[in-house]
């Protein structure tokens, strides 16, 4: 793609381009957050980059069509007044710091370039135009640099506090004079004019060399937010993902509805429901920034407040936000498309986790898919904590997905075992320990589960546990048999023991009150049968393992009872016939 | 062609300030004479209120880093001297001659001098001058208070200087290489001390034959 112009390439359109360039430097450089992000240097410069051979990034939306800029013609100057204006007392006059005027001056008629030249110089002409235009291009891009506003500039887009004053501008095309004592206040330079086939392309700018006696100053700081919906709140959407500030916030909403009426009517517009098309009106069109943080929580298109403003020029003018960019903070947290996707997520909370070991046991002893709140829940080994954690790619989000991510991987892996951990570990949290539905699990590995690589807790154990038939996982085959092994011999000496504690309690319930032998004999007899029969009753309602325990043991104390019981009949009976 | 030059208001800067000085000054001339597609990136001056502009080109950001560091060894060595590094630009022309064969040469067609004048001893003179009075400290920091404010815009001054001449001085650059980006001329960057610029100007007027204007 050629960089330079064809020699075809009208004068007029160097013209055109070069203001519309000019315009977009100097609102870059004055006016905070208009500018769109810092272009990429891996991104291929586009076509309005290679103009004038400065890429200075996406123009704001009001300079996408330059033709609409001048639409009087290239003949026609650019005015650009940079403006201070106070926050707080909008009653207070802003004032002018910077004038801009870039125009193509006719030469007089005597002028030796009032004369045509002839075509063959006229390829000339545009070439030297061109290159000229990216020298004083470049000149009036240093110069902002260089003058007292940039200090100003740099005050309100570094900090996030808000100052007293706002950087404002007006771009029209025709300005009224300063005044004599204004005129007093300025400083003036001159760049050096470019001869073109229609004058002279002349750049001005009038500067206040202090600006001390605005007395900047930050205002106010961010107002006190109460946040409803902080991470972790009850009232929060789990599935929601937080902005990152703000600011980024409103000015997603100010660029999306910006652009919005940019191509309404395709060309940038105000924002006041009863304005004109921007460009109709007499070539004026002003913008305020989004006004620091403070103000970037509201609409980012304000009724126009001229009313309340002093006119300095005679023509209606309205007050918008330009458009401006979501600024280049980091990106929110949010969470893995698959944690979003789980089914999981939505239907359980969070499942706390017992601390005991014999509770770990327990869990174990009964897997009932049927009750899957069953307390059977194993506590997380470290490295099963470890890999719930999210990526390194988001840190913001880590210490907000990390708790969040646990326990719902504590869950998965408490009813269903923990799927397999992806190899590439990008996603390490919503993959291993959500990728996907536990039924998508069940499917894909064939009601298979695998247990992770990194879950080599000896302590800790699936219910489930089995062989994972990818090759790929042979280590955590290994680790799953012997998972498997150690769940059968913990099963049968836990079982015993907690036979043994059911079978004490059955004991607790069913003993003998402290009472007269014989009374208590006789009805201890009758109380023992009907609890007998009550609890064989009760007995056949568990048809657990322990269960059946309890009921083999509580036989044996019942035959133990019963046979003492005759013993004691018969010696009774042998007396009373002695 | 006509070599133009421009000759920088002489900087006095101490030691430490070399870097960021010359930094400024060169990228801003780099930055009008690159005139290749760029994109330009803005720094902040650490040790003065400036903001320049450099042209993002790295290249030229890595040699003008080497030649500084060249600079200030050889400063270092030679104290007490008027230094000055000149920035040439040029282009490669064959010249034939009668009696032997063509060859390519360097015309010049653009020369920049950036003097700078070290002003470590003198500061260190005086502060050992003012060490027996009680408020020695004070003097020195106002000393180097002043010193940095003048300094800025002796800067400030030559970057306007710098920005009027290459705005001004425009008819003598060469054709613009087409679908170039970044530096556009060849250039070279040669360090002369007070002892040697005069005679290292006469060299080059010897060589390339052309007459020099001066600014």
């Amino acid at each position: 793609m050629a960089a330079q112009p064809d020699p075809g390439r009208s004068t007029e359109q160097i013209v055109s381009q070069f203001l519309s360039k000019a315009l977009h430097a100097i609102l870059a450089a004055r006016i905070p957050f208009i500018h769109g992000p810092t272009i990429p240097t891996s991104r291929p410069p586009r076509k309005r980059d290679r103009w004038f051979h400065l890429a200075l990034g996406d123009p704001p939306p009001a300079l996408e069509h330059p033709s609409g800029l001048l639409p009087n013609g290239v003949m026609e100057p650019l005015v650009v007044d940079i403006l201070l204006s106070p926050r707080e007392d909008p009653t207070m006059p802003e004032a002018i710091v910077e004038r801009w005027v870039a125009q193509c001056e006719v030469p007089a008629p005597w002028s030796p370039l009032h004369s045509p030249a002839e075509s063959s110089s006229n390829s000339f002409l545009v070439k030297r135009t061109y290159k000229k235009s990216i020298i004083l291009l470049r000149s009036i891009y240093s110069v902002l640099r260089l003058l007292p506003a940039q200090r100003v500039f740099k005050m309100l887009c570094a900090s996030n506090q808000s100052y007293n004053y706002d950087l404002t501008y007006r771009v029209s095309s025709f300005a009224e004079p300063f005044s004599r004592k204004e005129e007093a206040e300025f400083r003036s330079h001159y760049f050096s004019p470019v001869e073109t086939q229609y004058g002279q392309l002349a750049v001005s700018v009038q500067y206040r060399p202090s600006l001390s006696q605005f007395n900047l100053e930050i205002s106010s700081l961010l107002p006190p937010m109460l946040i409803t919906d902080y991470v972790g709140s009850p009232a929060a959407d789990p599935m929601r993902t937080f902005p990152a500030s703000p600011s980024e916030r409103s000015a997603t909403r100010s660029s999306i509805s910006y652009s919005f009426r940019g191509s309404r009517d395709g060309r940038p517009s105000t924002s006041a429901p009863a304005s004109a098309p921007l460009f109709n009106r007499p070539h004026s069109w002003t913008g305020a920034p989004n006004e620091g943080p403070s103000h970037r929580a509201q609409p980012a298109h304000q009724p126009p407040t001229g009313s309340q403003r002093k006119p300095t020029f005679n023509f209606d003018e309205f007050k918008f936000s330009p458009p401006f960019y979501m600024s280049p903070t980091p990106s929110p947290p949010k969470f893995s498309g698959s944690y979003m996707q789980s089914p999981l997520r939505a239907e359980s909370a969070p499942v706390s986790i017992p601390q005991s070991g014999t509770s770990k046991v327990k869990g174990l002893r009964s897997p009932n898919l049927s009750d899957p709140t069953r307390n059977f829940l194993p506590p997380p080994s470290p490295k099963s904590a470890r890999t719930a954690e999210p990526s390194s790619q988001d840190s913001e989000s880590k210490s907000f997905r990390k708790p969040d991510g646990l326990r719902i991987s504590d869950a998965y892996s408490n009813m269903y075992g923990t799927p397999k951990g992806p190899k590439d570990g990008k996603d390490d949290s919503g993959r291993f320990s959500l990728s996907g539905s536990p039924r998508f699990t069940f499917s894909r590995s064939s009601s298979r589960i695998s247990v992770p690589d990194d879950l080599d807790d000896p302590d800790f154990s699936y219910p489930f546990a089995v062989d994972d038939v990818d090759s790929s996982d042979s280590q955590a085959r290994s680790n799953d048999g012997k998972e498997a092994l150690d769940f059968g011999h913990a099963s049968s000496s836990h079982k015993s023991q907690d036979a043994a504690v059911g079978e004490l309690v059955h004991m607790l319930k069913t003993a003998a009150p402290l009472r007269d032998s014989t009374y208590s004999s006789q009805s201890s007899k009758s109380e023992l049968q009907e609890e007998g029969l009550g609890s064989t009753s009760s007995f056949f309602m568990s048809r657990m393992a322990s269960d059946a325990l309890d009921e083999l043991q509580s036989y044996k104390n019942i035959k133990e009872m019963l046979l003492s019981q005759s013993r004691a009949k018969l010696h009774e009976s042998l007396r009373r016939n002695n | 062609m006509n070599c133009e030059s421009c000759e920088l208001k002489e900087l006095e800067v101490e030691q430490f300030e070399i870097r960021e000085a010359l930094r400024c000054i060169l990228h801003t001339i780099f930055f009008h004479r690159a005139l290749g597609l760029v994109r330009p990136r803005d720094v902040d001056c650490e040790l003065f209120e400036l903001t320049y502009v450099q042209c993002g080109v790295p290249e030229v950001e890595k040699e003008i880093e080497e030649k500084i560091n060249e600079f200030i060894t050889k400063v270092s060595k030679h104290p007490n001297r008027r230094n000055q590094i000149c920035l040439s630009f040029y282009e490669m022309k064959s010249k034939q001659s009668a009696w032997s064969s063509s060859k390519t040469e360097r015309v010049y067609w653009e020369r920049w001098f950036v003097n700078l004048q070290i002003i470590n001893q003198r500061v260190n003179t005086k502060s050992k001058q003012t060490r027996v009075g009680l408020d020695h400290g004070e003097f020195t920091f106002e000393e180097k208070k002043l010193h940095r404010s003048a300094l800025e815009a002796s800067i400030r001054e030559n970057l306007l200087r710098i920005i009027k001449f290459a705005n001004e001085k425009m008819d003598h650059l060469p054709h613009i290489p087409p679908n170039v980006e970044g530096i556009s001329y060849p250039y070279e960057i040669a360090i002369l001390s007070s002892a040697e610029s005069s005679l290292d100007i006469l060299k080059r007027m010897l060589q390339t034959g052309h007459q020099t204007t001066l600014s």
